[in-house]
């Protein structure tokens, strides 16, 4: 017979499962709206939006479940970690909506702004893979692949300082450019540190450990 | 530093061992809770503390358990002093049915303080300590069966801690209490270990992860897991402890 808990808690696993599928088409579309210059900044929008609402639903549901059945043990730490990835993954969301921002907050072409000594399309490509494995973490609870978002984050720092020097080399002329490309990269810097914290939440939620699979933002790349 | 060593003690009651080879130092002005399923050995363990066993025919001990770096089943032990040092509360609150004053003033004049003052200080100092002296000290005289049942029981605390004890052992102290008594229960136990050293058994859970310092697991009479509350209930170190603190069974 399975315990009342488990009701709840197989709830918050479908809402966040609803909620990763969601991320990764949220920031799959907004990065290649950016090399493409697509607009596509109203559906990143409401995807984003929808995002948070589900983060919110996923926070309520967890308060739910500590206030009925007051959770011990792995119950406990699979409804911390929810939490915390319900967030990273509308975090996923907002860092989305502002990438497709950008050009339209500086009102540039961004076919203007494509400087071919950046790595971006490795960057993005990375970033999308980085947020595909964090998906599929939380889907099954896989620690190997929690240990893999490690390795694929340290190779996005050591990429978006690779893209810092090549901006700051670039002409004072293309300054609109070099702040966009610079959002850009700090977003995607972003969205990899909230892939590294699902992993840590998994990680908790099935070891009982608290790791961190994040690198120094200070150490050298 | 532990205050109760408990080294490989056995416990049986005619031909069914009890308690098996339990090894746990118990740490002193702590809250410690003993949990585990009905029958597992719980209140046997905490009634070895004070030799409490010892009174059911059948029964029979091995094993040591040093407090203050003496072995309470040594031949020369005082088993009357052990009993006054090691005090204990019981499920249902048990007040003679005697005025509120006596309940607690019995103990000492049953260790010989005969002096009407002596008693007076030992009662209010007693009921101050158990946190009943507020709503009780203009009724000293009145029965203690009027009282309701958490200051019964908190009565039955002061009772324990009128001889002076070291150490107080609680068989589920709380489970005949409205959630209110438990309350100012669960408060005193934490407020007693100022002073004492305070052992309960509990069936709640939630109780135990609330009051206790360490928690212990036993199952089937064996300790499965002693440790600090909050790594028990978080992140559990054996498979038995996650399962049955989970509700998966017991």
């Amino acid at each position: 017979m399975s315990r009342l808990i488990d009701i709840g808690l197989e709830q918050l696993s479908k809402l966040l499962f609803k909620m990763g599928e969601l991320a990764e088409n949220t920031v799959s579309l907004s990065l290649d709206s950016y090399t493409e210059g697509l607009e596509v900044h109203e559906k990143v929008r409401i995807w984003s939006e929808t995002l948070v609402a589900l983060s919110e639903e996923v926070e309520e549901k967890a308060i739910e479940l500590i206030a009925r059945y007051q959770p011990v043990a792995s119950d406990l730490r699979a409804i911390e970690s929810y939490i915390k990835i319900a967030y990273d993954l509308s975090r996923y969301g907002r860092y989305a909506w502002d990438i497709t921002f950008i050009y339209k907050r500086l009102n540039i072409n961004p076919n203007d702004c494509m400087f071919p000594s950046l790595p971006i399309k490795e960057l993005n490509e990375k970033v999308k893979n980085i947020v595909h494995i964090s998906v599929e973490v939380v889907k099954k609870n896989d620690l190997d692949l929690a240990k893999k978002i490690s390795e694929m984050e340290s190779e996005i720092d050591a990429a978006y300082y690779e893209c810092l020097d090549k901006l700051v080399e670039q002409d004072m002329d293309t300054i609109k450019c070099l702040v966009t490309n610079l959002l850009f990269i700090r977003h995607l810097e972003r969205i990899a540190d909230h892939a590294s914290y699902i992993g840590e939440a998994i990680t908790y939620l099935v070891t009982g450990k608290r790791v961190s699979l994040r690198g120094r933002m200070d150490k050298e790349s | 530093m532990v205050k109760i060593d408990v080294r490989d003690l056995n416990v049986w009651f005619g031909d069914k061992h009890v308690l098996k080879n339990i090894d746990v130092g118990l740490k002193p002005n702590a809250v410690t809770a003993i949990m585990g399923p009905s029958g597992c050995g719980k209140t046997t363990f905490i009634r070895a503390i004070n030799r409490l066993n010892e009174l059911i025919v059948g029964s029979r001990t091995t094993g040591e358990i040093y407090i203050a770096d003496k072995n309470i089943y040594a031949k020369e032990t005082d088993v009357y002093d052990l009993r006054r040092r090691v005090g204990m509360v019981f499920q249902k609150p048990n007040p003679f049915p005697q005025s509120i004053f006596d309940n607690v003033a019995f103990g000492p004049r049953t260790h010989g303080v005969g002096s009407e003052e002596n008693l007076q200080k030992i009662v209010e100092g007693s009921l101050r300590e158990a946190a009943l002296w507020d709503e009780v000290h203009d009724r000293l005289k009145d029965s203690a069966l009027d009282l309701s049942g958490g200051q019964q029981q908190r009565l039955c605390i002061a009772r324990a801690l009128a001889v002076n004890p070291d150490i107080i052992l609680m068989d589920e102290p709380c489970s005949a209490l409205d959630p209110a008594a438990t309350a100012k229960i669960e408060a005193l136990m934490r407020k007693l270990t100022e002073k004492y050293t305070v052992i309960i058994v509990t069936h709640n859970l939630q109780q135990a992860a609330r009051v206790a310092d360490f928690t212990a697991f036993l199952y089937l009479g064996r300790l499965v897991e002693y440790g600090d509350t909050r790594s028990v209930f978080e992140n559990p170190s054996s498979k038995l402890t996650e399962n049955y603190i989970t509700g998966k069974f017991g």
